[in-house]
């Protein structure tokens, strides 16, 4: 018991300051609403289309793409309908209807953004982004930055091959992720919680509270629980004398 | 009371009342950082589809197959033959691209055939089988859905949507173990999604209390062994 009370004090000198940081950080987590964080309130409902009767024909639209076609959809775009067309070079958007090559330049990612959002706030910028940060993940570059004018700072980041919302961003969100990377300690790109480091402080923390577990049994006394078992015991023992006191 | 006892008695008081749980999170904390996400998901069960070229010519056309009803079509490959997965008003459909003819629902076949043209890993079908409630495993995906278990370790099982042929979801021990251990981090024991329930708001906050009153402790912990240590000598 000594050893453990002593491994207990170590363990807690070295690596206690993480498991102070894991229980703030998972509060604070677990206090921002989830459903703010994921920004999923700000992006609008697509309203259910039609796609039109008599779309661009294959042997049109193999025209236009111009390679060979490994994969396709017909699909809503903004008012109209597309065809996106994955091809070796990438993805391709042709008008459903017209046939012409679509661009998802920075107007049209603009007006793709106003259309997704669902706040009535007007945009604040548009940029490209050519190198990822925290906001943009793992996901492919280069991408739409749309911000909008809104007090959460909402952000969509869109797809430049396909016009698509792949993510959403607000500053509920940035909070919930500074939270975030000190939880998972990837305090570069906060992305990944299967590295060394993690795993060899978690393994030194789950023996902190195992060993503080088994520390509670010598810690107690009868004492302490005095104000509980003194009434039990008593009632018992009343129990007892009034039984031999019963007996013929 | 002194300050040494009184850092001593709340630290053990709190720690009664929330050490089993944080043994709870240190454990599950430590499952979910070292069994490696991508495993998790089961990325190593599903060969990755390579793009092959699909042949226009002699298609049926995407618009034509629910006239004035579609919301979305996507062409692609399964078995080797091109198919149209549409979106339409009556719901979700598999067509054969080629004849025009409807795939969905798939039978137990045809959902074997996909399970096994979609498994990377070796061994064959275990059992096959058409659900029409969602185990708690892909809870919120539609029914019915083919479950298709392998032979495999940790019980590899493949969902395939009926309506679309497609694989839906990918499951196995090491996921099912990520999920029950997801389950007490999150203190969340019915829907185990739920993140900001009170049980989770009170009991974090109650750590942040015990794992500061250790730290306290610790100032009266070493002193008074170096003052033993001196008195000794």
């Amino acid at each position: 018991m000594f050893l453990i009370r002593t491994l207990h004090k170590w363990f807690g000198l070295i690596l206690g300051l993480q498991f102070v940081l894991w229980s703030i950080s998972g509060a604070m987590m677990a206090l921002l609403d989830h459903h703010k964080v994921s920004g999923e309130p700000s992006v609008r409902e697509p309203a259910a289309a039609i796609a039109p009767a008599e779309p661009l024909t294959l042997a049109r639209l193999s025209q236009a793409v111009g390679a060979p076609i490994q994969g396709l959809k017909l699909r809503p775009l903004g008012d109209g309908y597309v065809y996106e067309a994955m091809t070796p070079a990438g993805v391709k958007l042709v008008d459903a209807t017209s046939g012409q090559t679509i661009a998802v330049d920075e107007a049209k990612a603009a007006a793709l953004a106003i259309a997704a959002f669902s706040g009535s706030e007007k945009v604040a910028s548009v940029r490209k982004v050519e190198t990822g940060d925290v906001e943009t993940r793992s996901l492919p570059l280069p991408l739409w930055r749309v911000e909008f004018a809104d007090k959460e700072q909402t952000t969509l980041l869109l797809s430049t091959t396909t016009g698509e919302v792949l993510e959403r961003r607000n500053n509920t969100w940035r909070l919930w992720d500074i939270f975030w990377m000190i939880h998972i300690m990837d305090y570069t790109k906060r992305e990944s919680f299967n590295h060394p480091l993690i795993i060899t402080v978690a393994s030194g923390v789950a023996w902190l509270a195992l060993s503080g577990v088994i520390l509670l049994f010598r810690s107690f006394r009868r004492q302490d629980f005095a104000y509980v078992l003194d009434p039990i015991e008593r009632l018992q023992d009343e129990r007892k004398t009034r039984k031999v006191a019963n007996q013929p | 009371m002194r300050l040494p006892a009184l850092a001593r008695k709340t630290h053990k008081w709190l720690a009664l009342i929330m050490g089993v749980q944080a043994v709870f999170w240190t454990v599950s904390g430590l499952y979910m950082t070292a069994v490696h996400i991508d495993t998790i998901h089961g990325d190593h069960l599903v060969r990755a589809a390579e793009p092959a070229p699909i042949a226009l010519g002699g298609l049926v056309e995407p618009g034509s197959l629910i006239p004035g009803g579609t919301r979305s079509v996507k062409l692609e490959t399964q078995l080797g033959q091109p198919v149209y997965i549409v979106d339409a008003i009556p719901g979700r459909m598999l067509f054969d691209a080629r004849s025009g003819e409807l795939l969905s629902p798939i039978g137990e076949d045809a959902a074997r055939d996909r399970a096994l043209s979609y498994y990377a890993g070796v061994g064959g079908i275990e059992k096959i089988e058409l659900l029409d409630a969602a185990p708690s495993e892909i809870k919120n995906r539609p029914v019915p859905i083919w479950r298709v278990e392998f032979a495999g370790l940790w019980r590899p099982t493949l969902y395939i949507s009926p309506l679309t042929g497609e694989l839906v979801a990918k499951r196995h021990d090491l996921w099912r173990t990520f999920d029950f251990v997801w389950m007490f981090h999150i203190m969340d024991y019915e829907e185990r999604t739920d993140m900001n329930n009170t049980l989770l708001r009170v009991a974090t906050w109650m750590s942040v209390a015990t794992s500061l009153t250790g730290g306290w402790l610790l100032l009266y912990s070493f002193r008074r062994r170096r003052r033993a240590r001196k008195a000794g000598a």
